[in-house]
């Protein structure tokens, strides 16, 4: 084969003004033949429309059934380049931030290990290493925690935790995210590490109910920021506000989804005890309105995308949760949930799935939380009630 | 290489406290509120009167170390290195001094990329790895993101959009980028179930790992002259790859048949209403590479209605409520057809059961 | 009681499960566990159970498998490997 680069089909994905990730490759294809070769089977994919790869399920670092995910060439002789490709996970810092001298290195290491690509950052939250082969596998991870950094989770395990900027840049952070994702990712290196799950098992730390990880809709338990007393108002902001011009009563007052906001003159008032912290005024009129004191967490399970039973959000399982270190509240409900759906759920089952198969109910009493009604919309509208208690004839006195 | 040390296994990622700017460390926990100063910058202040200045740039996510160098050597010039990700693959710029903030943002887009994804503005799609690096995948991501952008990025740059809107791509069902809660989702479809190799799978393939990898037990054990293979009950399929992740002589992929699907409404967040999922809107767009032409031209007409017709504060789902979905359907000139009736467990709750329809 | 079987027993008893299945069907760790609290009672408990598959892994005998779920395997050139 020609050594010349050949690619015009994806070459025209050079043009227009959103970054080009052709034109990036290709700045690596003099350096790497594995983007050499993956451009061109790239290229063949756009000509013939479809994939050229095969999942490997084996590949792996010693002693680690989570991190690696195998990936090898369907035409490993016209892209012996790509003949393996296979992908690390390595473990994100909570909020995904970093100095420029830990990129640095962490770039070295792959430049010289594998093929210089990476996603910055994959779905779950990992900083993703795109491609390389068996053998480098197991260098890549000594080197990398040899600059201290680990492997993230892959399988049926406890996913990478991750979590938006929380205190560290953000005035509506309700709970310490960063510390709860830094907390949990070390407390449970085993399950992260070692699948023994019955599938996979992804928690997310949102500061607020905006919920910048997407909790609520990726992943199996949400930790989202939440309070309890009143919204802070600062008057004198608010009225600032008012007085710029902007139209408080169609863009505040008439959003709030419970109307428990009015104004009189430039002084807004809220009834707090009928604010759901959808999180509409304070976005809007952040100068004005912050989160209340009493702060921790909601508690929701069960999200996942549709495969197999359909797509679910997560739903309350703990409408409210003090979240302070050593978190061993936290800590003892998530050790009681991960022994019930042990015990309980089937293979490849995940959490939400499992809690619709056997029922709200049973599934509370297997975690020992009680029925309360801000786990649900709206009671049952069914009569099919199992009632485990009633008066035989004997007793009946 | 180091052969000498140790090797350590279940360090765990480093401490975060090491990359947070000193400003973000002294002023942990104690923000007051933040702005924004133009499209792609954010100032927050903290309550001692301490500003951190943010600039956010786009990322294709699928980037080289070159980029990313590129990216660092920006940090190291203009904000002490100091440097992180969003949840949806921007990048941002920690900046102590607001002087810096255009002198980057100029260095930025000499990198060959833009700033902005804030407020009103469309932000970084999230997406998957499609054809770059997936076995079960009916489409491009990476491309597919490239093409929809290069169409929207005006509403990158500026925030002249009715409220935020997020964009994913997922390129099959699995849907590793959870796309189902998105504004607007584009998502590959795979139209049929794997096309078995008789030849090869009894070689190639374990057939009682087969049959068991399927998660809707669509997969039984067969025999053809003799030889033991496996047949899929069609019915059952739901396209999912897993067979062909387990036997290579499953392959899923169809060229003929695989394409993309998009939809529109979903948001996660829960200001003003509750979370919401993605409804189907087109259901099958063949692919079209390298520009995909037909998928474009969908994204832009749906993002251009809702720029003219939504209100100030209202998501897309939000906009289609208060509208209703004819006439969504009628704005869009999108066709209805028997693919938008939902099948699926619990179909019904989402059928017409009113007459509140708008004549 | 924990402990009166050895982790080396149950990772022995483990091995040949695993060896026994192999190519018939992928067992996970939660079916080892299962299936060695079934056989000795409350003589084994979990964490007898997760230790003996950490031996069994760190020690080479057995590799994690992916497909679609996490698995316990003798280690193998897997059907999609390019060699």
């Amino acid at each position: 084969m020609s050594d010349e680069l050949k690619t015009p089909l994806l070459d025209e994905l050079e043009k227009g003004a959103w970054p080009s990730f052709v034109t990036d490759l290709k700045s690596m294809a003099g350096k790497s033949n594995m983007v050499k070769d993956l451009l061109r089977q790239l290229e063949k994919s756009y000509r013939d429309k479809r994939g050229y790869w095969k999942h490997g399920g084996l590949v792996g670092v010693m002693g680690y059934g989570g991190g690696v995910i195998g990936r090898y060439s369907a035409l490993p002789d016209e892209f012996p380049g790509v003949s393996h490709f296979h992908t690390l996970r390595i473990n994100q810092t909570s909020g995904w931030f970093y100095t420029s001298k830990a990129l640095n290195e962490l770039m070295d290491i792959w430049d010289e290990h594998g093929s210089g690509l990476l996603n910055m950052h994959g779905s779950t939250g990992d900083l993703v290493f795109l491609g390389t082969v068996s053998d480098e596998l197991e260098p890549t991870f000594r080197a990398v925690t040899e600059k201290g950094w680990d492997l993230g989770g892959s399988g049926s395990d406890l996913r990478t935790p991750s979590c938006c900027v929380g205190p560290a840049r953000c005035e509506n952070a309700c709970f310490d995210t960063m510390a709860l994702t830094y907390n949990i990712t070390h407390k449970y290196q085993d399950e992260l590490h070692r699948p023994m799950f019955n599938y996979k098992y992804k928690i997310k730390m949102s500061g607020c109910p905006n919920d910048c990880t997407a909790a609520i809709a990726r992943s199996d338990m949400g930790v989202i920021g939440i309070w309890k007393d009143d919204i802070r108002v600062n008057q004198a902001e608010f009225a600032n506000y008012v007085d710029s011009g902007f139209n408080v009563q169609e863009f505040v007052v008439e959003k709030c989804p419970t109307k428990c906001i009015s104004v009189e003159g430039k002084e807004i008032k809220i009834d707090n005890s009928n604010c759901v912290k959808c999180m509409h005024c304070i976005n809007t009129m952040p100068k004005a309105l912050a989160v209340g004191k009493d702060r921790g967490v909601a508690i929701t399970l069960g999200a996942k995308a549709p495969i197999v039973e359909g797509a679910l959000f997560g739903s309350v399982m703990v409408p409210f949760m003090k979240m302070e270190p050593p978190f061993e509240e936290f800590h003892d409900l998530l050790g009681r949930i991960w022994e019930f759906w042990d015990e309980y759920g089937k293979n490849r089952e995940r959490i939400g799935e499992f809690i619709v198969r056997i029922g709200l109910a049973t599934f509370i009493e297997g975690i020992g939380l009680d029925p309360i009604p801000q786990m649900v919309k709206q009671p049952r509208d069914n009569p099919y009630i199992f009632f485990e208690e009633y008066y035989k004839e004997e007793e009946e006195k | 290489m180091s052969t000498t040390t140790e090797r350590k296994t279940d360090i765990g990622p480093p401490h975060y406290e090491q990359f947070l700017h000193p400003i973000i460390k002294a002023n942990y926990g104690k923000w007051k509120y933040h702005e924004t100063l133009k499209p792609g910058v954010l100032v927050h202040v903290a309550e001692s009167g301490d500003k951190i200045f943010t600039v956010r740039a786009a990322s294709p996510r699928l980037i080289s170390t070159n980029f990313l160098r590129k990216m660092t050597g920006l940090a190291d010039k203009y904000a002490d290195g100091y440097l992180r990700f969003t949840s949806r693959n921007n990048i941002e710029f920690l900046l102590a001094n607001k002087d810096n903030i255009d002198p980057l943002i100029k260095d930025i887009n000499a990198a060959g990329t833009l700033v902005g994804g804030t407020n009103n503005a469309i932000s970084n799609v999230i997406h998957t790895q499609g054809w770059v690096h997936c076995h079960s995948s009916a489409t491009d991501a990476s491309g597919l993101v490239k093409v929809v952008m290069d169409e929207l990025a005006e509403y990158f740059t500026s925030m002249k959009l009715p409220h935020k809107l997020r964009i994913a791509v997922a390129c099959c069902l699995n849907m590793c980028g959870a796309v189902h809660a998105s504004d607007i989702a584009v998502l590959g479809v795979h139209r049929t179930p794997p096309h078995i190799d008789h030849k090869n799978l009894p070689n190639q393939c374990e057939i009682p790992t087969t049959v068991a990898s399927c998660p809707n037990n669509a997969i039984r054990p067969t025999s053809i002259e003799g030889r033991a293979t496996v047949k899929v009950d069609e019915e059952k399929c739901m396209y999912c790859g897993n067979c062909f992740g387990v036997c290579p002589a499953m392959p899923i992929a169809d060229p003929l048949n695989d394409g993309v699907s998009i939809w529109v409404g979903g948001k996660i967040c829960n200001a003003r209403t509750e979370p919401m999922f993605t409804k189907l809107v087109i259901p099958y767009i063949p692919n079209n590479p390298p520009r995909w032409p037909e998928v474009t031209s969908a994204v832009k007409n749906i993002v251009e209605l809702y720029a003219k017709n939504a209100k100030p504060y209202e998501r897309m789902g939000e906009w289609i409520n208060r509208i209703g979905w004819p006439k969504f359907f009628d704005l869009t000139g999108i066709e209805f057809t028997k693919y938008h009736l939902d099948d699926f467990k619990h179909a019904g709750t989402t059928y017409r059961r009113s007459l509140q329809n708008r004549y | 009681m924990a402990g009166e079987i050895s982790v080396e027993q149950i990772a022995d008893d483990m091995y040949s499960m695993v060896a026994e299945s192999a190519g018939q069907k992928k067992l996970k760790a939660t079916d080892l566990t299962k299936a060695m609290i079934a056989k000795y009672g409350d003589k084994v408990t979990k964490q007898d159970a997760k230790d003996a598959i950490k031996q069994l892994i760190d020690s080479g005998r057995c590799i994690y498998g992916y497909f679609g779920g996490s698995s316990i395997e003798i280690p193998h050139t897997e059907g999609a490997a390019n060699q």
